[in-house]
């Protein structure tokens, strides 16, 4: 037998039954809504989520915070029930926040270090700088002392330019400064401290004359073409003689014939500003002048070809 | 005619009452307290004063504190239902203390690292001033 037919055949069950079911539902009265601050927490959440430094940083929190808040957002009519949902959630989003904030700031870490050991190596890397370019300078002073009476140090200066000239001209640092050496070769000049040094003999000019002989110019083309190339230096031009004659008119003699190489170079095309030429006449022998072939050496031109300027020294 | 005659004469509406009347009682019901929640908010308070919580996070230890506390008068007081509640509240809260201290520490740290850093580029600076 039904016991919902019995109910409906009797009055007075009818109303217990209403009773016992207004009981029942009595809960339910008021439509349950989703309890107070869930929202809150679910926004906190969206933001943790939502944020590319951390949404990745923290997954098992965050996983369990949503769990968490998901369980507090269910409509309830237990406000207390509601309350303690709430709080939890809010305390798991927050702490899943914290870990994910630890494990940004752990991950940023290295980077950190590594900005740290540069700025350390660069201040120490200045410390070590600043002692050497002591050091240096120290060791500049000394050497400036004893400077021009030390073939071998000005050849190395030489050397040196040579090589920050090509430095300062291009990259390719190596390149340059082997084809330098190359031209400076096939120039047959000498480095010495005065800078390089080409030394013409007595090819150029016939006894007694300033004008270039005919041949002259096949002595002069490398000369020209090394200028050529390397048009931040200059040349100075020097006529030497031997005793022969007298002292004024082998003065005069040198000056001219320094000149007569000058104006070639000129119409050569090379900027004359680049240019100067003297006579030194009969004073400065490199041979003696007692024999033919110490003559012939003193009799000669010689042309001194500067190292370029360099900006830092 | 009245109510009691009733439910003598029906035993399908005595039981539904009695259910009913099991379930309105159910929850004070002499309920045990609850202990292994109350066990894991003690561990993880204890697990926060290691993290240096006292130092990094101590408001939220001290709730964590106050919240087992109140639990303890609650299982007191009978109401475990509460209980529960309030010891996993207080587990939360510690577990919240124990993660807050850990970021404190490790921003800490990086912050520490972006100062030196500053200060080593900063004297660098000036010395470079300083030198021709």
């Amino acid at each position: 037998m039904n016991p919902l037919s019995q109910i409906g055949g009797n009055p007075v069950k009818t109303l217990i039954a209403t009773a016992v079911a207004a009981v029942l539902l009595g809960a339910c009265a008021t439509a349950p809504l989703e309890p107070v601050g869930a929202a809150q927490a679910r926004a906190k959440l969206t933001q943790l989520q939502s944020d590319p430094n951390l949404a990745n940083r923290a997954p098992v929190a965050i996983k369990e915070a949503d769990k968490a808040v998901r369980t507090a957002e269910q409509p309830e009519v237990d406000k207390d029930l509601g309350a303690y949902r709430v709080y939890l959630a809010d305390r798991k989003v927050e702490s899943a926040k914290a870990q994910a904030e630890t494990a940004f700031a752990e991950d940023q870490r290295p980077t950190l270090i590594a900005q740290r050991e540069s700025a350390r190596l660069a201040a120490r890397t200045r410390e070590a700088d600043a002692a050497r370019g002591e050091v240096a300078a120290a060791r500049a002073d000394s050497a400036e002392s004893k400077a021009g009476a030390d073939q071998a140090r000005g050849e190395a200066d030489v050397a040196r330019e040579a090589a920050a000239d090509s430095a300062q001209q291009n990259a390719d640092l190596k390149a340059q400064s082997a084809e330098l050496q190359r031209q400076i070769d096939v120039l047959h000049a000498k480095p010495t401290d005065r800078g390089l040094v080409l030394t013409l003999g007595d090819v150029l000019f016939t006894s007694g004359q300033a004008d270039l002989k005919p041949g002259a110019s096949s002595h002069l083309e490398k000369l020209v073409a090394f200028l050529d190339k390397y048009p931040d230096r200059t040349a100075a031009i020097e006529g030497y003689t031997d005793s022969v004659g007298s002292e004024e008119y082998n003065q005069g003699l040198s000056q001219r014939r320094a000149e007569s190489v000058e104006s070639y170079l000129t119409g050569q095309g090379i900027d004359a500003a680049r240019l100067s030429a003297s006579g030194k006449g009969e004073s400065h022998p490199v041979a003696g002048n007692d024999s033919a072939a110490g003559r012939q050496q003193n009799r000669r031109v010689e042309v001194i070809i500067s190292a370029p300027r360099t900006a830092a020294r | 005619m009245n109510a009691t005659s009733i439910l003598h004469r029906e035993p399908h509406l005595r039981i539904a009452i009695g259910l009913m009347g099991a379930l309105a009682l159910g929850a004070c019901a002499s309920m045990p307290p609850p202990t292994s929640n109350m066990q894991a908010a003690h561990q993880a308070i204890a697990g926060a004063e290691q993290a240096e919580a006292a130092r990094y996070a101590p408001a939220e230890l001290s709730q964590a504190r106050a919240k087992l506390a109140a639990a303890n008068t609650a299982v007191s007081a009978q109401r475990m239902t509460m209980a529960a509640r309030l010891a996993e509240e207080s587990q939360a809260e510690a577990e919240l203390a124990t993660s807050r201290s850990a970021q404190v520490k490790a921003e800490t740290a990086n912050d520490d690292m972006k100062r030196s850093t500053r200060i080593l580029i900063t004297e660098m600076q000036r010395s470079s001033g300083e030198t021709p």
